[in-house]
């Protein structure tokens, strides 16, 4: 099942589980949108562009990052290798294309970010599964029951455990009887994935290591969760001014 | 009407309990670097699993024996138009950067090709880096090779640096994974 899988969606197939995972999260997201009182056609835009940025902007950074290659061969900024990428550079520029769209359309912006959670809980899962098509984000070698067979060992299915924890955090979050209060919704969602990435990464085969022995993922997991806890915070005491207990 | 489901007090001790049990198991989990580098297979982090193969002029090559030297070992076919699209741009950065340490084995899937139409290849195209023959699908299964084309860049300790499955790869692609695997 697992090999049929990966051949299957064997690199660079494995893209399309990104493609199908942002589908459906973004079915999702319309289904819920206007209760987060933000228009489908807003969202659908702000995805739209999104992921045009995100792509723009992942080429962008990687030839600023290679300014001298390019510099001899212009025309290759403009080929097909989806190598030619960096990952991080296109978030930063969705994420700012979404902000200045937000400020000129005039969005709510912690109601967007409600709206958009249930696109980005999908894609996580969809992640999780690409990884494993692809083998990468590999975990350790383990005598567990449950392990797989990955680069000639019997390994900790970490892209699994990946999945599974972006399932359960979407089971968690997609009920209506959650606050509905801007901004709660979407800082559960990061809190939860943040802390589940914590978790995992410590199994993980690969990755990067700093002060001699920790995980680097795992230091920027923690970063990330002390980030939501003081969102929360301000987000209750904004909520508080804007409606006091009696 | 704003009505908090847990005081404030209780939600800072829940945060400072989350972030200290956190911070304890990024120290109880740690682990060392190069867990992965130990083990041979064929994706970053890993040794390069190693062969030895010869040319059609019987010029052998061990990956091993080429430690020290970053190489890209890059798995093709004639019948292949994206393997055949991307040879002027590895001969065009082969030339540039051989000088430096660099060296590119284009393993011809012999086992799956014409070996009539190697040579002419090579030859139509200029190819001045060894195009080594894989005639019996051993180094296609160690590398686990599912596309043609399937390029595996390794740096000087024979540790895989990146792998780019498809193509045709770019000039600027080559020469931007080359460059970090000199550096």
């Amino acid at each position: 099942m697992l090999t049929l899988f990966r051949e299957l969606f064997a690199p660079p197939r494995h893209m399309i589980l990104l493609i199908i995972a942002a589908w459906i999260g973004l079915l999702f997201a319309e289904r819920r949108t206007e209760r987060h009182g933000v228009e489908k056609a807003h969202i659908n835009n702000i995805l739209f562009y999104g992921i045009l940025a995100f792509i723009v902007g992942g080429r962008v950074s990687f030839i600023l990052q290679n300014i001298s290659i390019f510099s001899k061969t212009p025309l290759s900024a403009f080929s097909i290798n989806p190598d030619l990428f960096d990952s991080l550079g296109g978030i930063a520029a969705a994420f700012i294309f979404g902000l200045i769209h937000g400020q000129r359309k005039q969005l709510p912006f912690w109601n967007v970010l409600d709206a958009l959670t249930p696109f980005f809980a999908i894609l996580a899962i969809g992640l999780g599964l690409s990884h494993l098509a692809a083998g990468t984000a590999f975990g350790k070698e383990t005598s567990l029951p449950w392990g797989i067979n990955l680069w000639n060992a019997v390994r900790h299915p970490t892209q699994i455990y990946e999945a599974l924890a972006s399932t359960l955090t979407f089971i968690l979050l997609w009920p209506k009887k959650h606050d509905s209060r801007p901004g709660l919704l979407f800082l559960t969602f990061a809190a939860l994935t943040a802390a589940s990435q914590l978790f995992i990464q410590a199994f993980r085969g690969d990755g990067t290591f700093i002060l001699t022995n920790l995980r680097q993922g795992q230091v920027g997991s923690w970063g990330v969760l002390l980030l939501c806890f003081i969102l929360f915070e301000i987000r209750y005491n904004q909520l508080e001014k804007q409606s006091p207990v009696e | 009407m704003y009505t908090p489901t847990m005081q404030k007090n209780q939600r800072i001790i829940l945060y400072i309990l989350t972030l200290i049990a956190g911070a304890s198991w990024i120290i109880l989990s740690g682990g060392k670097t190069g867990e992965a580098v130990d083990m041979s297979a064929p994706q970053a982090g890993f040794t390069a699993p190693d062969f030895a193969l010869s040319t059609a002029s019987g010029e052998k090559y061990t990956l091993s024996e080429l430690r020290g030297q970053a190489v890209l070992v890059n798995l093709w076919a004639t019948w292949c138009p994206p393997c055949r699209a991307e040879m002027p741009a590895i001969e065009k950065v082969y030339l540039e950067y051989k000088d430096q340490g660099f060296i590119v084995l284009a393993i011809n899937m012999t086992y799956q090709d014409d070996p009539f139409n190697i040579v002419p290849f090579t030859e139509q195209y200029g190819l001045t880096f060894p195009i080594l023959l894989e005639e019996t699908g051993d180094v296609a299964r160690a590398y686990q090779l599912n596309s043609l084309p399937s390029s595996y860049f390794i740096n000087r300790n024979g540790v895989i640096d990146d792998v780019v499955i498809g193509g045709p790869m770019s000039e600027a692609l080559l020469r931007a994974r080359v460059e970090r695997l000199l550096k």
